[in-house]
């Protein structure tokens, strides 16, 4: 109980200094949703060439881009440490950390809250609201999809940050592996197959960020949310067992990167 | 005896630190060769997804569709070029970002030696290192592959324009990085880049499928030098569209340079007044 309620009161501290610059949090915002609005605008583009990728339409690939957006929001405006967790661990700055009694990890995560992630928090309701089945049901199946992607989202960038324990090129490498697995979860899901599926459900798990989440909410079935939730219960137990690796490794005194 | 003019030598004594600074950050990333494999690995992960994507795409070949206009071969050369400039060009904007939020850049302002020159030679440095590294993943994965090779010169003019348009790219996210000075957190701007990066420099799909309104649009930006150039010398290589692409490519570095250099007077005038 105790280390839920001190990464909260660390989370809306970080949520509440997010807000202080109110022009900078504006122009974060707006850039934020401007940029969404690009990625749909391509996608919009494409279909107009293309018409479909194996059954998917623009219609599908808003929906799963409106769940994106929505978990990676939350992920950032609540768990914003995570995006340069790889640098804090270069900079040392788990060292105060050690010397207190909370678990590390909750309170990485929770040190700060971007203020451009409100943006996609907002772009990605306002696209569901025109792309999803919104009854009891549907809203139920949709923040289901989000818990759960959520989940497997900041377990794999906890996971790749990690890095940055033995190597100083792991904060470069995981950003643009995050960001991949970002890019890679927009695509339709239909292009999954063969050994792509077999990546995209292990090194770069957009399958279970994306795929499986929105899978449950197109088709929902038990099969559907078993392999939608073991996969992210499954990914959060590495990224535990790959940071305490790390977190052992950094308190024999071996510097980040050497 | 005559003395060198003191703007000569200034000229020499940076050139002389970006060449320290571009050796440091060669020699870095050759360290760091588990990061260099991990990248290459990375690389190949990229292209199969994406090419599978195409692949998905050409298959159909939906009539009445932009399906039918795709090569035979489909986008796997192009998509690999294109990813190889893209994942070759470093986290600049990450290094100025930490320096210029943190103070870190202000005991660089005491020194004889310009920082933003010095940050680009050393970045530079690291790229080359990711350059020589995913040219030979990507190679290697063309070969594994099966599929066809550029026709004629083809490799040669991707290399030449693949390369430039990588420094084109080191300098467009040292723009990004440089709004710093006035956003806390240079993300958005990042963002924006990329999708234009996605849109106008063909990282999504070829400019040559798009109308003719945006295909002169994103002909005519920074982002085509960037990425599109060399992407598209591996569908239709030629000498004459060679020869134009490296002399935009040639005005877009002397623009951006120019930028950054504006930007960062106005971004350092703004910290020597407000901290």
């Amino acid at each position: 109980m105790g280390t839920i309620s001190t990464y909260a009161a660390q989370s809306l501290a970080a949520v509440r200094t997010s807000f202080a610059d109110r022009t900078n949090f504006a122009l974060q915002v707006l850039g934020m949703s401007v940029n969404n609005g690009f990625w749909l605008v391509l996608w919009f583009l494409f279909f107009a060439g293309f018409r479909e990728v194996g059954g998917w339409r623009l219609g599908d690939v808003a929906r799963m881009l409106g769940v994106i957006y929505t978990l990676f929001g939350l992920a950032t405006v609540f768990f914003g440490g995570y995006r340069d967790l790889g640098g804090a661990i270069l900079r040392g700055e788990i060292d105060p950390l050690l010397t207190q009694p909370k678990p590390i990890l909750p309170r990485l995560l929770a040190r700060e809250s971007i203020p451009s992630a409100w943006g996609d928090l907002l772009t990605g309701i306002a696209i569901l609201s025109f792309s999803a089945r919104l009854d009891l049901g549907g809203v139920g199946l949709v923040v289901a999809a989000i818990a759960i992607g959520m989940t497997a989202w900041l377990s794999t960038a906890v996971t790749f940050a990690s890095m940055a324990f033995w190597f100083a090129g792991g904060r470069s490498l995981s950003r643009d592996l995050m960001d991949f697995t970002l890019m890679v979860s927009t695509y339709p899901a239909s292009i999954y197959s063969g050994w792509v599926k077999i990546v995209a459900f292990t090194v770069l798990p957009a399958g279970f960020v994306a795929v499986a989440p929105v899978g449950l909410m197109r088709d929902p079935s038990w099969q559907a949310a078993a392999l939608a939730v073991g996969g992210a219960v499954a990914y959060a137990a590495l990224a535990l067992t790959v940071f305490h690796l790390g977190l052992r490794w950094y308190r024999r005194g071996a510097t980040p990167g050497s | 005896m005559r003395s060198t003019p003191p703007w000569t030598s200034r000229i020499f004594s940076t050139l002389a630190a970006m060449v320290a600074a571009y050796r440091i950050g060669l020699a870095s990333a050759l360290t760091a060769w588990p990061v260099l494999l991990g990248r290459a690995i990375f690389y190949g992960v990229c292209l199969m997804v994406l090419v599978a994507f195409w692949d998905k795409v050409g298959a159909q070949r939906l009539a009445g569709t932009l399906a039918v206009r795709l090569p035979p071969g489909g986008l796997g050369v192009y998509i690999g070029v294109t990813e190889w400039v893209t994942l070759s060009v470093p986290a600049i904007q990450l290094r100025l970002e930490d320096d210029i939020r943190s103070g870190a850049l202000e005991p660089h302002l005491l020194r004889p030696k310009p920082y933003l020159a010095q940050t680009i030679a050393g970045e530079a440095g690291g790229m080359t290192a990711r350059l020589a590294m995913l040219a030979v993943a990507g190679l290697a994965l063309l070969a594994i592959s099966g599929r066809p090779w550029p026709a004629g010169l083809g490799l040669v003019y991707v290399g030449v324009l693949g390369v430039i348009g990588a420094l084109i790219g080191v300098l467009l996210y040292t723009l990004v990085g440089l709004t710093a000075f006035w956003l806390r957190r240079v993300l958005p701007a990042l963002l924006i880049m990329q999708k234009l990066m996605f849109l106008l420099g063909g990282l999504f799909a070829p400019i040559s499928f798009y109308p003719g309104w945006l295909h002169d649009l994103a002909a005519a930006s920074p982002f085509a030098a960037h990425l599109a150039f060399a992407g598209q010398e591996v569908l239709t290589p030629s000498i004459s569209d060679f020869s134009r692409a490296l002399a935009a490519q040639a005005a877009w570095l002397v623009a951006l340079v120019l930028a950054a250099a504006l930007i960062w007077r106005a971004g350092l005038a703004k910290l020597m007044k407000g901290g």
